[in-house]
């Protein structure tokens, strides 16, 4: 356990001191602020004539439209931070030669692997987590009310960059970082982003084709996909509502923006195992 | 009972290369410095990486203080200083002892008391920069304090001296002799022949991965000779003929 919390422990210091996690923190949370306050000030405008030719734009539709945009930046930056994260925790000791004499130390390579996940993961939650708290408090801008939101989205983004950064982790390990990041980008964001939308539209009765629907279904489940919350379907019937129309015409978007339920999760949950085993694994058979 | 026994050790890294360490057997007992030689490529550090447990031998035995090299326990008693050593490039030297001295799992008490002492050795002491900012040196001798951090009973060390300057060596060779006086075994992988000539009591010089000669420093080296006319005489046929320079050479002096 010692060996475990001295990794975690300066794993997260060296972290803290890397300018690129630091960047990334600036430019989102500054992209926040700048989200809210532009909103809010396009929103001053647009209250301030209500004849210039706009659509009706209530202050709930501005904040809806800051949700959205929120849910966006913090998957971006989320991405960012735990590539940035995933690509340096491991790799770095390994490629320098800093593992050669951390690995003479009388510490197993499980203790050091445990660690290692356990900085990233504290790390990628804290950053998140500094970004959402900023976005919950510049939502009071426009009189609150759907804070709750972000909080649902915020634990589905950071659930989804940790396998990110686990992938990410893992590869970097057997290959090079800037390749192993842009493997896991191709594998996770690319291939699992297609399956995650075509078993959308099997949800959603779209894709009406039985083997069809049965391939999609099996590689659906095959593949690590990400956990969605059920903001953007509550999203779209709110933003139809505010502007004026019939909760029912939201109905299809809605049907193909559900959120995860208990097996995704339980999936999800697989995933980390299998990627944390990966991780040890690799870097239990790595000669340094 | 010995520190560390090797026997019959081979090891390679692809399927059909030829074996980088091939067959090497070699005891070393508690106050005993042993000198590894060997021109570039000899097996040298795969020895001494696989004594530390950082990789595995594909045929043979090592026993670590009568324990596996990959047993925490025994890697406890073991200071390796490898060569060209490097850390997290982010953190610093004081940091970097805190963090090794956390993993050898000593107490905070004994952290506060040894870690000042070790990077006054090092002369780091007043050090407050990021390891990616030392020089070549600065990490040569912090790699030689992260190895003694520990109290090792067994020190590794693999070209301690490559990158130090005359003060920094000769400070190298004080600690071994100190070492060797209060019981700890030192095994020494050098190419600077008269420094191993110097302070090892044994010494094996390998070639392709084979230990070609291995004995007391008076059974290696005969009376009125060097350690370097052993080794030159040993590899001179074998190598290629180096004292013929490139032609440009010449044509730039005649310009």
């Amino acid at each position: 356990m010692n060996g475990t919390a001295a990794v975690a422990r300066y794993t997260l210091l060296e972290l803290s001191r890397r300018r690129v996690l630091l960047v990334f923190f600036l430019v989102g949370s500054l992209g926040i602020v700048g989200l809210g306050v532009g909103l809010r000030i396009l929103y001053s405008l647009f209250e301030s004539n209500p004849n210039g030719g706009f659509n009706p734009v209530t202050n709930q539709f501005v904040e809806l439209q800051f949700v959205s945009l929120i849910r966006s930046a913090l998957g971006t930056f989320g991405l960012l931070i735990a590539y940035g994260i995933g690509m340096t925790a491991i790799y770095h000791d390994l490629d320098s030669g800093a593992a050669t004499s951390i690995f003479s130390k009388p510490v197993s390579r499980f203790a050091f692997s445990v660690g290692k996940i356990l900085a990233g993961v504290a790390a990628l939650v804290v950053i998140v987590g500094l970004l959402a708290v900023e976005a919950r408090l510049v939502m009071l801008l426009f009189g609150g009310g759907y804070e709750d939101a972000i909080t649902e989205e915020v634990l589905a983004t950071v659930a989804n960059t940790l396998v990110v950064m686990l992938i990410v982790l893992a590869l970097s390990t057997w290959m090079n970082n800037i390749v192993a990041a842009v493997v896991a980008f191709v594998y996770y964001n690319v291939i699992t982003g297609v399956m995650t939308l075509l078993h959308s539209f099997v949800n959603s009765n779209l894709i009406e084709n039985g083997v069809a629907r049965a391939v999609i279904d099996v590689a659906y489940w095959l593949f690590p996909h990400p956990l969605t919350s059920s903001i953007p379907a509550a999203l779209v019937r709110a933003q139809v509502q505010a502007g004026g129309q019939s909760g029912q015409s939201s109905g299809p978007a809605a049907a193909v923006l559900q959120g995860s339920g208990p097996g995704d999760i339980a999936w999800w949950a697989f995933v980390m195992v299998f990627f944390a085993a990966v991780v040890y694994y690799s870097v239990r058979r790595r000669q340094v | 009972m010995a520190v560390v026994s090797v026997k019959d050790l081979r090891k390679r890294y692809r399927a059909g290369d030829p074996w980088a360490v091939d067959g090497v057997t070699f005891e070393l007992e508690a106050g005993e410095a042993f000198g590894l030689l060997g021109p570039n490529g000899a097996g040298k550090t795969s020895v001494v990486k696989m004594i530390a447990g950082l990789i595995h031998p594909d045929v043979g035995s090592i026993s670590l203080f009568g324990s596996h090299p990959g047993n925490p326990a025994a890697r406890a008693q073991l200071g390796f200083a490898p060569e060209d050593p490097d850390f997290p490039k982010f953190l610093r030297a004081s940091e970097i002892l805190d963090y090794f001295a956390s993993l050898l799992g000593l107490d905070e008490a004994e952290r506060k008391r040894r870690i000042p002492e070790t990077l006054a050795f090092a002369g780091l002491d007043a050090e407050r920069r990021q390891i990616r900012q030392f020089s070549k040196g600065m990490k040569q001798r912090l790699g030689i304090a992260q190895a003694i951090l520990g109290r090792p009973k067994l020190l590794i060390l693999d070209e301690p001296t490559a990158d130090l300057d005359p003060l920094g060596r000769r400070d190298v060779r004080a600690l071994i002799e100190r070492l060797k006086q209060s019981g700890v075994a030192i095994l020494l992988n050098s190419h600077l022949l008269s420094e191993v000539e110097l302070v090892c009591d044994t010494v094996a010089i390998m070639g392709k991965g084979r230990v070609l000669k291995e004995g007391t420093m008076e059974e290696v080296v005969p009376e009125g000779r060097n350690l370097e006319d052993v080794f030159v005489e040993l590899f001179q046929a074998a190598s290629p003929k180096r004292d013929q320079l490139p032609s440009f050479i010449d044509e730039g002096q005649s310009r």
